[in-house]
């Protein structure tokens, strides 16, 4: 699907340079995003409006494999997951301040993603999402058979959210929203430096031409599972704010189907654009927070058609679109002010 | 401009933003004796899964029956004009409950959540009801956790208990000589909890429990567990199994051979409406507990005639439960004169109730278990149907005292 999707559109997830126009552009796109990051609990009930920006960094995580590497993962449900029950459990049983728990989660989910990362990235295309897969079931069922420590179907309960004694941060998700709001924030940077670091140019040429870059002396696998074990950690960044802003742990977070919903968003968005992620996720979660209000029950059908209509009138996504029209003109600019300059 | 400027503005427009949204968050301030003007009962429920005939959107409209039952008795006198009654699916899912719960508090400005079938989602509403301090009033889970290692001051539990089930149906059928059980249980807290209790009503009786098999929830396909059940020749298979999932265990149990080799099958929690999706002669002369029956008497029958008309169907113990409890609420409500949480609990606490459901209720004080009669029944023979939905003959009615355990056993703290 991605490699295809590359061939007919050699510009999709490589950045040209910025100059002029285009990098006063990404300025003011940065500012608009922002923004509606800061205000979004103030028009969103702020629960929900934490989903979103914890799910908008899910989704980018998720492209640094499916966009920028070529991998699509269809297991990230395990870190997503594991990271939860892990932040959820350090959370419950050592009371330390949500951030740390968050952290620990994080950290764990980068540990989980080394060995699974490593049997893998040895495998691509169709092989590799049935791979994580697989993975991501066998984390599911450990999840779901040791209750003890995960409670099992019934879940883990009562997370408690503390945060240096600050209790209006603890008791009012208002509050809690700008507390987590700079570790998503923070892993959304991480997850744009990754991709436009020389380590994300190698990710992008493994994705366009992985023998030539074998060739070039690049040791691939190597640098997929880097790339596949960071795309974990901040994964798990996000899962573990998701599961203090909840206060709770359920099974549904290692679930396959939460690997499903988050290639949904990415896809929804635009794989191979950062801005993607947060679009598609924005639009995911709002769609289920509004029909799920509206007691609608067929949730998952609109949200399928939503899918289908996209995939099939805008291929590279909602975002990918938009941009894919800039560069376009962009490039024509270019070549409008004369060959002499190349 | 440079980058360098606009990124500054950018900086100082979040800044401001910022505090800006420091100074206006929170919810807003309340009006009067009732938070933003009006009283709102919530219910959160199954409107689509295995317990939607058991309590779901019929419990809706006997939430509504009761409101309009105490707005007919108080009229003008009523503390409160504006009642609201809401309904969510929480699809038995903990995770979605405990958001919509949430939700149901802070958003929606829900004075009460009602109902919430499915022990596991239950706990995580009482944990919200906790956190936000308001009223849960639960009336289709029924782990005995609610009132007893989990208990909160928020938390009611109005209709039955798992050791309300298993005391009953655990104990009679034992005594009767089925002494060898295999318990199958959903594994989930219900079921987790079911098993418990009805180990310890059989071994209490005088039985043997040679096994507890887990199942999935919810679940289509139990042949295996069946299978796995029947193979130590048991006397007894006790199935925990409720709604949409009994009915399919029931099914495969009564086509798997296993009841012509003479083993048993004993019921922890049937409703009525599994009965009747099943048909009589599929439980003719099953023994098990009930709360509550809707031809029991007749100030019973005059309820349920009423909620015929209103929904088309008889109502399971589990609607008249809920028309109890957001009936009492209101009535604690109008005595408090406000929805203060607090003051309404207060009201509840230690008070004595006779009506539709519940015979020589309690609330008790110290763990928030209503108690009540509860009831041994028998499913009747397809011959002694006399008209439809009379499937239940009530052999022995176990009074309150020692229908439910002393509350001193349940290990709760109030906080």
């Amino acid at each position: 699907m991605t490699q295809s999707a590359v061939t007919e559109a050699p510009v999709t997830g490589v950045d040209p340079p910025a100059v002029g126009r285009d990098l006063r552009r990404r300025w003011i796109l940065l500012a608009v995003g922002l923004t509606a990051a800061l205000v979004l609990p103030w028009f969103i009930y702020p629960p929900v409006a934490m989903d979103i920006v914890a799910m908008a960094l899910f989704a980018i995580a998720l492209d640094i494999l499916l966009g920028y590497t070529g991998l699509l993962s269809f297991g990230h449900a395990a870190f997503w997951g594991s990271s939860a029950y892990v932040t959820g459990l350090i959370a419950t049983h050592y009371g330390v301040p949500f951030p740390v728990a968050v952290i620990g989660g994080a950290v764990f989910a980068m540990i989980l993603a080394v060995p699974l990362g490593y049997l893998s990235v040895r495998r691509s295309g169709i092989y590799f999402a049935m791979v994580t897969l697989a993975f991501a079931q066998m984390v599911y069922f450990i999840g779901y058979q040791w209750s003890d420590l995960t409670g099992g179907e019934n879940g883990l309960q009562g997370v408690p959210r503390s945060f240096f004694g600050i209790d209006l941060v603890e008791t009012d998700s208002f509050y809690f929203y700008y507390a987590a709001l700079p570790i998503l924030l923070l892993g959304m940077w991480a997850a744009w430096r990754i991709v436009h670091s020389p380590f994300g140019r190698v990710l992008m040429s493994i994705r366009d031409n992985t023998p030539r870059a074998r060739a070039l002396g690049y040791e691939v696998e190597k640098y997929k599972l880097i790339a596949f074990v960071l795309s974990a950690g901040l994964t798990g960044l996000a899962g573990g704010v998701f599961a203090i802003n909840h206060g709770f742990v359920a099974l549904t977070e290692l679930h396959w189907s939460t690997s499903g919903e988050v290639v949904l968003m990415a896809v929804l968005g635009g794989i191979g654009t950062l801005w993607g992620g947060v679009l598609g996720a924005f639009l995911a979660v709002m769609l289920a927070d509004y029909l799920a209000s509206s007691g609608f029950h067929g949730i998952d059908l609109v949200t399928g058609t939503v899918f289908i209509l996209v995939v099939l009138l805008f291929r590279r996504g909602l975002w990918g679109t938009v941009r894919h029209r800039w560069l376009v003109r962009q490039q024509r600019r270019t070549a409008a002010a004369g060959p002499a300059e190349r | 401009m440079t980058s360098k400027r606009m990124w500054a503005g950018a900086s100082a427009m979040s800044a401001v933003l910022l505090l800006g949204a420091c100074g206006g968050g929170g919810p807003g301030g309340s009006g009067g004796d009732f938070s933003g003007g009006k009283l709102v009962l919530a219910v959160l429920n199954d409107q689509s899964g295995v317990y939607k005939d058991a309590s779901g959107p019929n419990s809706v409209k006997a939430v509504k029956m009761a409101v309009a039952d105490f707005q007919k008795k108080y009229g003008d006198k009523a503390v409160v004009d504006k009642i609201e009654v809401t309904s969510t699916d929480h699809q038995n899912k903990p995770d979605i409950a405990n958001t919509k719960a949430s939700e149901l508090y802070e958003r929606r400005g829900a004075d009460v959540i009602l109902d919430v079938p499915t022990s596991s989602a239950a706990l995580a509403v009482a944990n919200q009801a906790k956190k936000n301090k308001k009223l849960f009033l639960d009336v289709s889970a029924a782990t005995t956790a609610l009132t007893g290692a989990q208990c909160n001051k928020y938390t009611f539990q109005w209709a039955y208990n798992t050791y309300m089930l298993a005391n009953g149906t655990g104990t009679t059928v034992t005594e009767k000589g089925g002494k060898k059980w295999n318990i199958i249980y959903p594994d989930y807290e219900f079921g987790q909890n079911m098993s418990k209790s009805f180990s310890d009503a059989v071994t209490k009786a005088g039985g043997t429990v040679q096994g507890t098999i887990p199942t999935p929830f919810p679940n289509e396909n139990f042949a295996t567990f069946l299978t796995k059940a029947g193979s130590t020749d048991p006397d007894v298979i006790g199935t925990m199994q409720a709604g949409g999932d009994l009915i399919n265990l029931v099914k495969q149990f009564n086509e798997s051979g296993l009841k012509e080799k003479g083993i048993e099958l004993a019921v922890g929690l049937m409703l009525i409406t599994d009965i009747h999706s099943l048909g009589v002669d599929q439980f003719a002369d099953t023994m098990f507990t009930d709360a509550w029956y809707w031809n029991m008497d007749p100030e019973a029958r005059a309820w349920a005639d009423r909620f015929l008309a209103e929904t088309g169907t008889r109502p399971t113990f589990e609607h008249a439960g809920n028309y109890s409890a957001a009936l009492q609420y209101l009535e604690a409500v109008q005595e408090a004169g406000t929805d203060d949480a607090d003051a309404v609990v207060a009201k509840l606490e230690g008070k004595k109730i006779n009506d539709v459901f519940l015979r020589n209720g309690e609330v008790r004080a110290k763990d928030h278990s209503v108690v009540h009669d509860a009831y041994l029944v028998r499913v009747k023979k397809p011959s002694e149907v006399k008209e439809d939905w009379d499937y239940e003959e009530i052999v022995a009615t176990i009074p309150a005292a020692k229908a439910f355990a002393p509350a001193e056993a349940s290990g709760c703290t109030l906080s």
